[in-house]
């Protein structure tokens, strides 16, 4: 609930690649630079929290991460691959940058398997939550509202019509459309 | 009551071609397993300046976490200077006649904020400049505030002078310098008699 109520007012309009956007930025552009920001500020937020934990630690990170994208657009290359991996890189290393020193010293090593998902594991995760949440970003505010509630407020779909004042038919049209529009922003991970 | 993540449910599957729901389920598992993106904190809303001067040395008068702070209360204090008409030294104006191209916060110490509202170049080279502050100490006799530009991290270029009032404080500088990347504001308090650079006291 809180996530649909803090989401942006504002449409996401440029249509250019994450690639195209990157290259602008390192001549320069700042309103290439800004576009980034919009399409990636909460991803980046979201994976800085899940790796350290803290808010405030995260939107240092956040910082970091920018700042990094700003100094270095200049050295990306399309030719090796698109943008996104690329800004997950250089989040990821904001973010390892920020988290060192946290290890607790003298910890006793543990002695049976852990739950918690392995590193890989963890980087995958971490992966698919970055795309899924930068291809959230893309879509119409009233896909990414009705989609936001109905997967992670714990409203019904009713509830979710009462909630937004429109009739549960038109949730259900919002859904798959969303659903349709963010199945083609992922393909690559529908593979 | 059931699952409301239910894909079923969400989404009813019954008119779909068997391709089209396959791919649909991949997103709704995608979406269960990435789980709600986080709210952005009010601070990150907007990008943060600081993010392109990354590279320039930071004046250590707040921690860096409390930047982004400031920044939102120094555009919140231009924004109120601005909506309420409050101009101090330009007693005719009733809103902001600099059509800003960068707003610039400052910050200081003891609550002191600023923010730096830089219109376009004009076709000579002067740009426009509103600085709106509140919060600094109000001066002796003969004493005034300096805003410079940094070179190399130190206040060399002089913007304009100033005095302040007993709230907030409006006034308009031209200046005709070519802003290079790196550089930044800061205000320095100059006592009555001196020239040189003073103290610094807001810094961007």
């Amino acid at each position: 609930m809180a996530y649909a109520a803090a989401i942006p007012r504002v449409q996401f309009v440029t249509r250019e690649t994450d690639a195209e956007l990157i290259q602008r930025a390192g001549d320069g552009d700042r309103g290439a630079f800004e576009a980034l920001y919009r399409r990636y500020a909460r991803p980046v937020f979201g994976l800085a929290l899940r790796r350290l934990g803290d808010r405030g630690r995260a939107e240092d990170a956040v910082q970091e991460t920018f700042a990094s994208v700003w100094r270095s657009a200049r050295t990306y290359r399309p030719e090796r691959g698109p943008g996104a991996p690329w800004l997950y890189a250089v989040a990821r290393n904001a973010i390892v940058d920020r988290s060192r020193g946290r290890t607790e010293v003298g910890a006793d090593a543990p002695d049976h398997a852990s739950d918690e998902p392995d590193p890989s594991e963890r980087t995958e995760q971490s992966w698919v939550a970055w795309r899924v949440h930068r291809a959230l970003e893309e879509l119409p505010e009233r896909e990414r509202e009705v989609i936001a509630l109905a997967y992670w407020s714990g409203l019904s779909q009713s509830e979710v019509a009462e909630f937004l004042g429109i009739p549960l038919g038109t949730v259900k049209t919002r859904t798959r459309a969303g659903l349709q529009r963010l199945a083609d922003l992922l393909e690559g991970e529908l593979e | 009551m059931a699952d409301p993540r239910d894909f079923d449910e969400l989404v009813g599957g019954d008119d779909l071609e068997p391709e089209e729901e396959l791919r649909l389920r991949r997103v709704h598992d995608l979406l269960v397993q990435a789980g709600p993106p986080p709210d952005l904190p009010p601070a990150l809303e907007r990008i943060p300046d600081e993010a392109t001067h990354a590279e320039i040395v930071q004046f250590p008068l707040l921690p860096r976490r409390r930047w982004a702070a400031a920044a939102v209360a120094a555009a919140a204090l231009a924004a109120a200077a601005f909506g309420a008409g409050f101009l101090v030294g330009d007693r005719g104006g009733s809103a902001s006649d600099v059509d800003a191209v960068r707003v610039v916060p400052m910050h200081g110490a003891g609550g002191a904020l600023a923010s730096i509202r830089l219109g376009k170049r004009d076709e000579v080279g002067n740009w426009p400049m509103e600085f709106v502050v509140s919060g600094l100490a109000q001066q002796p006799e003969g004493a005034y505030y300096t805003l410079y530009l940094t070179r190399d991290g130190k206040p060399r270029i002089v913007c304009g002078y100033f005095r302040v009032g007993s709230h907030t404080t409006t006034v308009r500088f031209t200046v005709p310098y070519k802003l290079r990347k790196g550089e930044r504001w800061v205000v320095t308090y100059q006592p009555k008699g001196v020239h040189d650079p003073g103290r610094i006291v807001l810094s961007t």
